[in-house]
């Protein structure tokens, strides 16, 4: 049920029945490791079927306490309320709804207009210009999907239009669109804080300083090859040009300083932060810009909803799922088993880098996250791993995942946009992927990347 | 194989609750030897405040120790006497309540929700915090107080013109050093172990209120267990509350000694005429929530430890 | 009747994210105007209680998420892990997807169950009972009230088997239009109404680029 409808290269019956049960045979192996094996088993044999991920998750659980356990099954169906009863979940359908009114309202085109008027007439030009508008929208939307289609759809006509190849576009605005995450506000970093009871406010901060180095680095590919393949540079714009396109685009920026100047200066909770921009997005979109009419509204609470409320129904099945494990004390197992075996910091880490990297070939960030993040956590924690830091590598993890296939939704994304088939698109991206790899390893080693801003705040 | 108690809670391992928790643990499997095996999940890892209490009468879990200001939302808002500031002035005062029989008869009507009260655990008194001095009442107007969520704390932060504001524990830290809300109360062991002395410049000892916990267990699950075993577990967890109290109020203790030691927080204490202005403005309080409470606990609680406005 | 119910679904998910935006909107600016000694003002702001104002709007997102997931299904928003079964021949594809349409059926159906008894047990039942003077049995306890806006905490609660029986009925349906088709919803994430336009006349978008780049004057902004 997801947007990859690749037709070419199906099996033969005879190849997919060797694999079906190669499949099952090893989902068998791992189930014979005790309860925590008999639960994977179960959660990726599910998955494998193609069934929604928060139905698996939600069958697994089902299945394990009705057959093998005493926890009464009524338990399940509160935990399905009382999964989401917590206001900081709250901020992730505000930051949707905030996105999709910048999304309508014509913030993205303003922003796309100030960023080409800055850096346009460098080497790579628009392709650049892409960079900083990612960033710059990556600082009022928290999806990731959600910047490359504000900034992608303008964008990358505009750029083959203006004799740029198709794939020099398509790899700069799929990798800058994953900034949506790392620079925040950002609805994965909420939902990492969800999972591990972390602080949003402080996941922010830290989110920062990486962010804008991914910025500058993605930045810098986009430039290098521009100059190497002599791409088209726009015409240098002047002062006054430039103050124009500022001014326009300023009630967009403003909003960077409402969500991210409300939180850290206590005027909201970040959650509050949230259902400010959202009613902040709606008045510009609808009073300022006037890109959006009255009739609109509607339909953006709509699709917004329905984004939310999918987001939602994995987090509370995903909330099941990690009570479940906590209530067969896997992490625990899995965390005294680590340190038993003289797990130091540095395995642990590139561990968990394979472990998130693999899963981010057949999923999405939210539910990897919320999968995985109960069981790492903790072992984590015991190693000493500040969790900050590790929530931000994760993110770092995930904005990679995003960006390869056979899952990834800004690359899906961009070949909605470009009409490019998704094994274009992975060549396309290949420069930017290689250098995102690059900075998740110095992320992940190198904590006082994401630590040192939220410290001098004063936020650990 | 042995019975099994799964004792949830929602605080970590080394606070006094969490040490009382995991104490109770090993006098049981002590006592009972090994017939019974107490497994403590702290950290709200397997339930969280909003649902522990519903998961206790299911059965998902067997015992718990909630803040009693849980209890009003099961339908129980008699436990809010506990709430009511300067109700107790002192440790003295408030056992005469939990360890007398006001507080076995509020024990008692857990019955009515299929749960039974085994012991009353002590977390310990209030301490107001602030970026500005509170010597005064007058000092709390306008000023934004985080509280837990509770009726009672919301119209005590009324009584004096303060805006209360819910927040969850794991946000307070952030709210308080960004200004979200100006202040909060918790007994000072909360206060220090989550480091807000950090980012509160004045710290008053006001003992306004109490922060206590009810030990409760499933009572379908405490009478199905034989009686050897139920005698064990009682008298464990009489020693165990006797350790719980102790560890609190040496915690209490300490923790104010740490603040005063890091020098970053100023400490006011309140002179006897000060106190009793609080305590004077803060009666509203307990004047608007008497019909909700019940008049007569109230006034049982009154007479147990001689309040006067 | 179909359509009633999809539209009914619609507006009770439309209405319940914005009825929660404007309430933490009210619920800050109340906050904010509380804090300023303004003399009448503030009196008059203390006097206002909006603690109740976090609780409803966590009620309502869980509402929305609830019926939002049923919608969900119709919009086919709901992703899953597909690379293995696109692979598998067309034949064996169907199945599977069928089976996790089933899958799908058979989870909402039991959470539905399980949800109505938990629902019934904590304290529905001693409502209802109480409600019509009927016998309450020994072992009957009343339900437990919300915190802040101590509604009954059942009737909140209500939202797990309405949501996961519609949702149920959901994948019915589309299971049952799947299996006569071969058709599921489908969801676009790169699908954005009213950037629609820009997208479909890239051409016409370019041109007008190409013509305003940084010197256009419409009092409409930069490119459109
Ligand atoms: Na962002
Ligand atoms: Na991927």
């Amino acid at each position: 049920m997801s947007a990859s409808t690749a037709t070419q290269g199906l099996m033969t019956p005879k190849k997919a029945a060797i694999w079906v049960v190669a499949i099952i045979l090893s989902l068998f192996a791992i189930a014979s490791f005790g309860n925590a094996g008999i639960v994977f088993a179960l959660l990726i044999g599910l998955m494998l079927t193609g069934m929604p991920i928060s139905i698996s998750l939600g069958l697994t659980v089902l299945t394990f306490l009705f057959f093998m356990s005493q926890v009464p099954v009524e338990t399940v169906a509160m935990k399905l309320f009382t999964g989401i009863e917590k206001f900081e979940i709250m901020a992730i359908p505000f930051f949707i709804l905030a996105g999709n009114f910048l999304t309508h309202g014509g913030v993205a085109k303003r922003m796309i207009n100030f960023a080409t008027a800055m850096v346009g007439h460098w080497h790579g030009g628009l392709g650049l210009a892409g960079v900083m508008a990612c960033a710059l929208f990556a600082a009022v939307s928290g999806s990731s999907p959600a910047t490359v289609v504000a900034i992608g759809s303008i964008l990358l006509p505009a750029m083959v239009k203006a004799g740029f190849p198709k794939n020099f576009g398509a790899g700069v605005i799929s990798t800058s669109g994953s900034l949506g995450i790392l620079i925040p506000p950002s609805i994965v970093m909420v939902i990492y804080a969800v999972a591990t009871n972390s602080s949003v406010g402080a996941l922010f901060m830290a989110g920062i300083i990486p962010g804008l180095m991914l910025a500058t680095l993605l930045g810098s590919v986009a430039w290098y090859r521009a100059r190497k393949f002599n791409y088209p540079r726009m015409p240098k714009a002047t002062m006054k040009e430039r103050l124009k396109a500022f001014k326009e685009s300023i009630w967009g920026l403003l909003l960077i300083v409402i969500v991210l100047g409300g939180i850290y200066s206590g005027m909201f909770t970040p959650t509050e932060a949230a259902a400010m921009s959202a009613v902040y997005a709606f008045f510009v979109a609808v009073f300022v810009y006037k890109d959006m009419t009255f009739k609109g509204i509607p339909k953006v609470l709509l699709d917004s909803a329905n984004m939310s409320a999918m987001l939602l129904y994995i987090i509370t099945n995903a909330v099941l799922f990690s009570y479940l494990m906590t209530s067969e004390q896997i992490p625990q197992i899995m965390a005294d088993w680590m340190i038993a075996h003289n797990f130091g910091v540095i395995a642990f880490l590139a561990v968990t880098n394979v472990l998130l990297l693999l899963a981010g070939n057949v999923m999405e960030p939210s539910s990897i996250i919320l999968i995985l993040a109960p069981i790492l956590f903790p072992v984590a924690m015991k190693l000493g791993i500040d969790p900050i830091h590790f929530g931000i590598l994760i993110t770092v993890n995930m904005e990679v995942g995003m960006c390869h296939p056979p899952v990834g939704l800004n690359l899906y994304v961009a070949s909605g946009i470009t009409k490019m088939g998704i094994t274009e698109l992975t060549v396309a991206v290949l420069p930017w992927l290689i250098a995102m790899v690059g900075f998740m390893l110095l992320v992940t080693y190198v904590p006082e990347i994401s630590l040192w801003l939220p410290r001098l705040m004063g936020y650990l | 194989a042995p019975i099994i108690i799964k004792f949830s809670h929602v605080v970590a391992n080394d606070t006094p609750k969490g040490q009382a928790a995991n104490y109770f643990k090993k006098l049981a499997e002590e006592r009972t030897k090994g017939r019974v095996k107490v497994e403590v999940y702290p950290n709200s890892q397997l339930f969280k405040d909003k649902e522990e209490m519903e998961a206790l009468q299911m059965g998902s879990v067997q015992m718990l120790a909630p803040s009693l200001a849980k209890f009003a939302p099961l339908g129980l808002k008699e436990f809010e006497v506990f709430d009511l500031p300067f109700i107790f002035d002192d440790y003295s005062e408030l056992h005469k309540v939990t360890q007398g029989p006001v507080g076995a008869k509020l024990l008692k009507k857990l019955e009515t929700k299929g749960l039974i009260g085994l012991a009353y655990w002590d977390n310990g008194f209030k301490v107001m915090s602030a970026n500005k001095p509170l010597k005064n009442v007058t000092d709390m107007r306008g000023l934004k107080m985080r509280i837990q969520s509770s009726k009672v704390l919301d119209s005590q932060m009324r009584s004096v013109g303060a805006i209360p504001q819910v927040l969850a524990f794991s946000e307070v830290y952030q709210a308080l050093q960004t200004g979200v809300v100006d202040g909060t109360e918790n007994p000072p062991s909360n206060l220090y172990t989550q480091k807000m002395h950090e980012v509160q410049k004045y710290v008053t000892m006001s003992n306004h209120g109490y922060l206590g916990y009810a030990v409760l267990v499933n009572k379908k699950f405490w009478m199905g267990l034989p009686a050897d075993i139920r005698a064990a577990l009682e008298s464990s967890m009489k020693d165990a509350t006797v350790f719980a109290n102790s560890v609190a109020k040496k915690d209490n203790d300490e923790a104010m000694a740490g603040v005063k030691k890091s020098g970053k927080s100023q400490i006011i204490t309140l002179t006897p005429a000060e106190r009793a202005a609080w305590k004077k403005a803060m009666d509203k309080t307990h004047k608007e929530n008497m019909g909700r409470i019940g008049a007569d606990i109230v006034k049982e609680v009154y007479a147990a430890t001689g309040y006067k406005p | 009747m179909m359509k009633y119910l999809d539209r009914l679904e619609e507006i009770i998910i439309t209405f319940l994210i914005g009825a929660a935006t404007l309430v933490i909107f009210a619920a800050v600016v109340h906050r904010y105007l509380s804090g300023l000694p303004i003399p009448g003002l503030q009196d008059w702001l203390l006097g206002i209680n909006m603690a109740w104002a976090q609780e409803l709007c966590i009620y309502m997102f869980v509402w929305m998420a609830k019926f939002g997931a049923a919608y969900g299904v119709r919009t086919g928003i709901h992703v899953g892990v597909d690379v293995l079964i696109n692979k598998l021949p067309p034949k064996w594809r169907k199945t599977s997807v069928l089976l996790g349409l089933l899958s799908g059926v058979l989870f909402t159906a039991i959470i539905g169950t399980l949800g109505a008894r938990f629902v019934w047990e904590n304290g529905m039942h001693y409502a209802v009972y109480n409600k019509f003077g009927l016998l309450i049995p020994e072992d009957l306890y009343e339900g437990p009230i919300t915190p802040d806006l101590e509604w009954p905490t059942w009737a909140v609660y209500l939202a797990i088997p309405l949501g996961s029986f519609l949702m149920c009925f959901r994948f019915l349906q589309v299971a049952w239009t799947f299996g006569r088709t071969g058709e599921l919803p489908h969801h676009d994430h790169s699908h954005v109404d009213g950037l629609d336009d820009e997208v479909m006349d890239a051409t016409e978008a370019l041109e007008e680029y190409e013509a305003h780049k940084f010197d256009q004057q419409t009092d409409n902004g930069g490119v459109k």
